[in-house]
């Protein structure tokens, strides 16, 4: 192992089991899951709502405390260290501004707590003030601000104390759609610049996507994959990876032969040389990830013939919904040329690119 | 999976003992409660159930006249439950539903009866419609016999109806007035609306007030000693068993019956009616609500208001007028004689004293009802539902239970015996002859377990609308939860804190079924001083401590808001200008 270094953070099969009211069994919210994460990393933790996301940053931030396993920061396990002394800062869902402080008395907040000398105090402020673009407003109450301004205030507030980790509880999911983008490549930009390590919690794929040096999908309390956005996205290890992240459509494949993490297979009617996630038998049949992206639609009459029912003209690409025998799927056309637009009802012949196609292990439904 | 919780809970355990402010704190705290509120209920209950006891609940099941005092009880408790929510329900929904005049004066007036000493109402009524009632006699004519079961109803539904007032107001507010527009938007009429939306979604809350004022009403002492006549009920049954026959366990037994009753009402409005509440307190209003204004719904409305707040401002009128003159309605002399005889004459020691006790008893009740409330809101820990529920009882039991059960626990040393040391004694006598100070220290005591119920409640309320995201950011700055509490919860919650402390002042200068066991020659209560002059006729000087009494208590609520503060500092200001 690597010599530790500031910022190094491992969860070592952490679990946490919630007891049920009532004791009808319990919930595990958490389950084995191990993790490392290296010094500046920035590391997204990403699933649907109850995949156990959050309680895995809370139970990294110590405000609850993991049923077994165990968390090493630096080498030095905190699991059971309180949350104020695990030298971690939390950006809120809701900011959690002290709204009856000013914007400059929260940012001082974790100074003074840690009985930083005034002066200090007033300067490192005034510093991080400035590096949020929210210079002049320390006299401001919460209240006063705009959600964009009450975000930077709350990721000022916990830059200001230097943790050694930076946490976030899906922080951009209160700003609307415009603020969300631009605060996105601001945190990116910061965090790359501050060398801070990072978890980060969210439920939606592209903020994971745009922020993260990786990515973890979770799926009831487990961890489905870890990778970085490219390779999860190419290569998902199942279904509800390949569903989660992006778009996917799913056909049944059979496979010919196969090596390690390559197939060769036969796909509508063709075969294929094709990335797969696991070693498969021949004659198995598998599922293969096809991006909406991966998919044409040709005039050919050779191809496998599909019915347009729905045809969505979005400006710089072309969403079709076709129906192939019982199966209904998404194509994206990225380059609509004049005339090529295929109407609602009309018949055409679907093709794909073999090199953006991902065999999973799993059996089609 | 047994061990595994088990392990949780010491783990659970570990982590508040690692923070030893906390830990100190609810040490604190479960001792007090368990000290002062569960030990006094235990020994009365203990008390009643030895073989003297249970002898006499064998005699009391089937003796006529017993039977005869509980059916009293529960039909005055009924009674005063029906009519108060009622006039607490019209005038809510007027106050936030009907446009009518006067709407803030209506408000002010009913909120009066809260702060004034019990059966102060009950002796204005006695010269407003007695026998030579000025009203009854001398205006219609009638001798009147205002004693028993109506003049009770009449006195009490007037001096608790308040509560159901605040509850119902509260709960009308919180409705959600797109409910309103959503079913008028789909045809049905304001009677309609009223008929199968308002009153189902304040079913929750009607039923609540309900039982609240059953409870109030049939643990009352003070009116039914003034009014009840030959109409007995349990509260002054037990009164009579201490003061007169110095019986404890027939008194304990007796507690015991009334204690039944108003526990089965506590534990249904704890599980039971918070749980079925659809009224979500938190949700903002979306919109405002619709205001009543068909002349044939307001003016009946109205009229009934003012009846009541009539009603009011006569009593009251006739408490001033009383205090003021000689004897009113024999003798209409102006005089300051009564208010001589409590501020310079024999009274002044009950002021002062009641007024001290009080003065102690409420910064003690407010942090604990705040300390409480932030363990039990704030803390996860097996046992916060149990300190919660045994907190309650303070105020859940009759108050003269809690008085009997002082007396059975705290009128001897509580001594321990250690090995070495030999004899130590943990609680020195507290209660009646050679007391230390004079029994003041119980009755502080009294007045604090009856008064951090009601700081516990709106702290918790007030923590429930505190994003818990507030705190949690404090501790992962690096506050540990002491520090959080101070600089975060604290200031967050002062409103809840000065209506904790508010209620703790009041409640103790009003007080008077828990500490009527509890005053000793060296400790004069105001309340029980009122109660003597009104027994003795002397209704001047009744009538004059009651002004007193409420001016210390107007007084000391301007003084309270003063120094704690009415805001948190979060409150939105118009006059800086937002962004």
């Amino acid at each position: 192992m690597a010599e530790t270094q500031a910022g190094t953070l491992v969860l070592e099969e952490v679990s946490k089991v919630f007891s049920q009211r009532g004791g009808q069994g319990d919930v595990r919210a958490v389950d084995r899951v191990s993790l490392t994460i290296e010094p500046g990393e920035f590391v997204t933790l990403l699933g649907p709502s109850g995949c156990g996301k959050t309680t895995t940053l809370r139970l990294i931030s110590g405000f609850e405390m993991p049923t077994s396993g165990r968390i090493l920061l630096d080498g030095k396990d905190i699991s059971h260290r309180p949350p104020n002394k695990r030298d971690m800062a939390m950006v809120f869902q809701s900011y959690a501004l002290f709204p009856h402080m000013t914007v400059f008395n929260n940012i001082a907040y974790g100074l003074r707590v840690q009985h930083t000398p005034r002066h200090d105090v007033q300067q490192r402020v005034e510093r991080v003030l400035e590096l949020m673009g929210l210079s002049g407003m320390g006299n401001r109450r919460p209240h006063e601000l705009s959600g964009g301004q009450q975000q930077r205030v709350a990721l000022a507030r916990s830059l200001v104390v230097e943790p050694r980790v930076l946490l976030f509880d899906e922080p951009l999911s209160n700003l609307d759609a415009k603020l969300r983008v631009q605060m996105r490549s601001e945190i990116r930009n910061l965090q790359r610049r501050l060398h801070i390590t990072s978890v980060y919690v969210t439920h939606d794929q592209v903020e994971a996507m745009a922020l993260s040096d990786r990515i973890v999908v979770m799926n009831n309390g487990q961890i489905e994959q870890i990778g970085t956005p490219e390779e999860i996205y190419r290569w998902p290890v199942s279904r509800f990876v390949a569903d989660f992240i992006g778009r996917a459509n799913f056909l049944s494949a059979t496979v010919q032969t196969s090596r390690e993490k390559e197939a060769t297979v036969t796909l509508l009617g063709r075969t294929v040389t094709v990335s797969a996630s696991a070693l498969l038998p021949p004659g198995t049949i598998g599922t293969a990830v096809l991006r909406p992206e991966a998919l044409l639609l040709e005039d050919d009459p050779t191809l496998e013939q599909v019915v347009v029912e729905q045809t969505m003209y979005l400006g710089s690409t072309v969403e079709y919904i076709v129906r192939l025998g019982e199966q209904r799927l998404i194509v994206v056309d990225a380059d609509p040329r004049p005339g090529r637009v295929f109407r609602e009802g009309a018949t055409a012949g679907l093709s794909f690119e073999p090199e953006t196609v991902h065999l999973l292990a799993e059996p089609a439904i | 999976m047994r061990t595994l919780t088990r392990n949780h809970r010491i783990a659970e355990f570990r982590r508040i003992t690692q923070d030893p402010v906390l830990f100190v704190g609810l040490v604190i705290v479960v001792l007090f409660v368990i000290i002062t509120v569960i030990s006094p209920i235990y020994a009365m209950v203990e008390e009643s159930l030895t073989e003297k006891g249970r002898e006499l609940f064998e005699r009391y099941l089937t003796s006529p006249v017993y039977q005869r005092i509980f059916r009293n009880t529960m039909e005055m408790g009924l009674l005063v439950a029906a009519i108060g929510t009622a006039l607490g329900f019209v005038l809510a929904y007027v106050q936030v539903k009907v446009a009518v005049p006067f709407k803030r004066l209506i408000h002010f007036i009913a909120l009066v009866p809260i702060v004034s000493p019990p059966f102060a109402v009950a002796t204005a009524a006695l010269l407003l419609f007695g026998r030579n009632g000025m009203i009854t006699y001398d205006i219609f004519g009638v001798r009147y016999d205002i004693y028993g079961l109506d003049g009770l109803t009449l006195v009490l539904t007037l001096s608790y109806f308040p509560v159901a007032y605040l509850n119902l107001r509260g709960m009308i507010q919180a409705l959600d007035p797109a409910l309103d527009e959503a079913a008028t938007n789909l045809g049905a009429s304001k009677w309609r609306v009223f008929r199968t939306v308002t009153v189902p979604m304040l079913i929750p809350g009607i039923a609540g007030s309900f039982l609240l004022l059953f409870v109030e009403a049939i643990a009352d002492l003070g009116n039914p000693l003034v009014l009840g006549g030959n109409y007995e009920v349990l509260a002054t049954r037990i009164y009579v068993s201490i003061v007169g026959l110095y019986d404890t366990t027939a008194a304990a037994v007796l507690s015991v019956v009334l204690l039944v009753p108003s526990l089965l009402v506590f534990i249904v409005q704890r599980y039971w009616i918070s749980r079925t509440s659809v009224v979500s307190i938190t949700g903002k209003p979306s919109g405002t609500p619709q205001v009543i204004n068909h002349p044939l719904v307001v003016w009946p409305l109205f009229a009934a208001v003012m009846a009541i707040v009539l009603l009011i401002v006569i009593i009251y009128g006739v408490i001033f007028a009383g205090a003021f003159t000689k004897i009113l309605n024999v003798n209409n002399e102006l005089t300051l004689d009564h208010f001589d005889f409590v501020i310079n004459g024999y009274g002044s020691e009950a002021m002062k004293d009641t007024t001290q006790l009080s003065a102690i008893a409420t910064p003690i009740a407010g942090v604990l009802g705040m300390l409480i409330a932030f363990l039990v809101a704030r803390k996860k820990w097996t046992g916060r539902h149990a300190l919660d529920f045994a907190t309650m009882l303070g105020i859940a039991v009759p108050g003269t239970i809690l008085g009997i059960g002082y007396l059975l626990v705290f009128n001897g040393p509580q001594q321990i015996t250690l090995p070495v040391i030999g004899t130590v004694t943990v609680i020195p006598k507290l209660t009646g002859g050679r007391a230390v100070f004079g029994g003041a220290a119980a009755i502080v005591l009294v007045y604090i377990v009856r008064s951090v119920p009601a700081a516990l409640r709106a702290g918790v309320a007030a923590l429930s609308q505190i994003d818990p995201a507030i705190e949690e950011a404090s501790v992962s700055l690096g506050a540990d939860n002491f520090g959080t509490f101070r600089r975060i919860t604290l200031p967050l919650i002062r409103p809840a804190f000065l209506s904790g402390l508010i209620y703790a002042f009041a409640r103790s200068m009003t007080t008077i079924s828990a500490i009527i066991f509890l005053t000793t020659p060296r400790t004069k209560i105001m309340t029980h001083q009122i109660l003597n002059e009104v027994e003795n006729g002397r209704y001047g000087n009744a009538f004059a401590y009651c002004v007193i009494l409420i001016v210390i208590v107007l007084a000391a609520i301007g003084i309270l808001a003063v120094a704690v503060g009415t805001t948190t500092g979060a409150e939105k200001t118009t006059i800086e200008g937002a962004a």
